[in-house]
């Protein structure tokens, strides 16, 4: 059974290219345009992996992993921060990896294997 | 609460941070926005000549030169400026501070919002705030929000507070803040106070003991001014009192800091904020508001 990426980015370009490059890795991906509506999403869809924004129009990426954080049951779920923000390694200083747009496809697929397979 | 916010900025990459946070705030609590910035410090009183704030060059202040600095500030902000209905750019000459107060006091201000230094030296960017929020926060009618480290600014909103304590005078002021701050925006609220052990060699039973006495004296302190307010936390314990409030302001994600502006320098000349808020503001990872007087909480 393929592994399921949940994708949190309020730029509809960034969620159609990293859904189209988790897809070809062979993952099933699932997505949401703002930290508010993203915690549904997690909780229904139990993803094993999410990518996350920083600035969104709504909840921001740090509020959202704050609620994260705070399921017993999901707070272990790995997060990458795909962000375009500067200094944002220091924002989520919990996720796995940050990375900064433009970022190397090559690189978040190899962190993506690396975690969940 | 915040209607109305004085962001206090240079234009420089030092004060994005608190740009992000003050746009997020007009947008997200309709509050109203005035930018202001210092073009200069006049060469001589009233002087039309001025050293420009950002280059230290002379220039003469004409209605051209203020027209292309506000240009350069919307053109600065531009990304902020698309969302924000209640924004206005104000320009004044003169030292930095002092415009900063009065304008603060013109406007009757709600909040200051300033980057704790402009960034143009490496080594006091490290180490210290600059003096222009030193005189600001000493003075300032309203608390102070600072934002220093880019990385925290990047919360939107506030609905994780953090209040530490050292159970002064001016704390109360700051208590006050937080709680009202808590209150309107239904956030959580964490009370702390960290037992300053820095230095000292104690008996692990004199650590807990104090620990006990100072719990004991937070809950008697400020339980009762929270009335039905329940959303709050007590938090206790030893250590190096600013590198406790960062820490647990990391580990529960605190997106708020509000200190007390404390020192126990009592000429207003040579008073600083005090070294543990200084250095908070510093390290923090999200925004730290500072609270000297009881006139805005």
């Amino acid at each position: 059974m393929s592994k399921k990426i949940l994708i949190i980015d309020d730029d509809q370009d960034i969620r159609s290219y990293l859904g189209d490059l988790f897809t070809d890795n062979g993952y099933e991906t699932v997505m949401a345009e703002d930290g508010s509506v993203a915690m549904d999403i997690v909780e229904s869809e139990k993803p094993d992996l999410i990518t996350l924004d920083l600035e969104m129009p709504g909840e921001w990426g740090p509020r959202f992993y704050r609620k994260l954080s705070q399921n017993d049951e999901l707070k272990r779920t790995p997060v990458i921060v795909i962000s375009g923000l500067q200094a944002n390694k220091y924002a989520i200083p919990k996720a796995i990896a940050t990375l900064t747009k433009p970022f190397d496809a090559e690189e978040l697929i190899k962190i993506v294997k690396e975690t969940i397979g | 609460m915040f209607k109305k916010i004085l962001l206090a900025t240079t234009g420089s990459p030092a004060s994005f941070g608190a740009a992000r946070v003050a746009f997020d705030m007009a947008k997200r609590y309709g509050s109203e926005v005035t930018i202001f910035h210092v073009v200069g410090v006049p060469t001589k009183a009233f002087s039309h000549v001025v050293n420009d704030v950002r280059t230290g060059e002379e220039v003469e202040i004409d209605d051209e030169y203020l027209s292309w600095v506000e240009e350069e500030l919307k053109t600065t902000f531009a990304k902020q400026f698309a969302g924000a209905d209640n924004a206005k750019i104000v320009l004044k000459t003169g030292v930095p501070s002092r415009e900063v107060l009065r304008e603060a006091r013109k406007e009757d201000s709600d909040l200051i919002i300033m980057a704790a230094s402009s960034g143009e030296n490496v080594t006091f960017h490290k180490g210290y705030p600059g003096s222009t929020l030193q005189k600001v926060a000493k003075a300032a009618r309203c608390p102070v929000l600072s934002v220093h480290r880019e990385s925290a600014s990047y919360w939107g909103g506030f609905s994780n507070i953090l209040f530490g304590t050292d159970f002064s005078k001016q704390a109360e002021s700051a208590f006050k803040f937080a709680l009202s701050t808590a209150r309107e925006l239904d956030c959580d609220l964490t009370i702390f106070h960290a037992l300053d052990i820095s230095g000292k060699v104690l008996d692990q039973n004199e650590i807990e003991e104090n620990l006990l006495v100072a719990r004991k004296r937070t809950r008697e302190t400020y339980v009762p001014l929270m009335g039905d307010f329940k959303n709050y936390d007590i938090e206790v314990w030893e250590g190096t009192p600013y590198v406790e409030l960062v820490k647990l302001a990391r580990e529960k994600s605190i997106d708020l800091i509000c200190l007390a502006h404390h020192t126990s320098e009592l000429d207003p000349e040579r008073a600083r904020i005090g070294s543990t808020v200084e250095q908070v503001i510093l390290r923090a990872n999200c925004p730290v508001v500072s609270v000297s007087k009881p006139d805005k909480v």
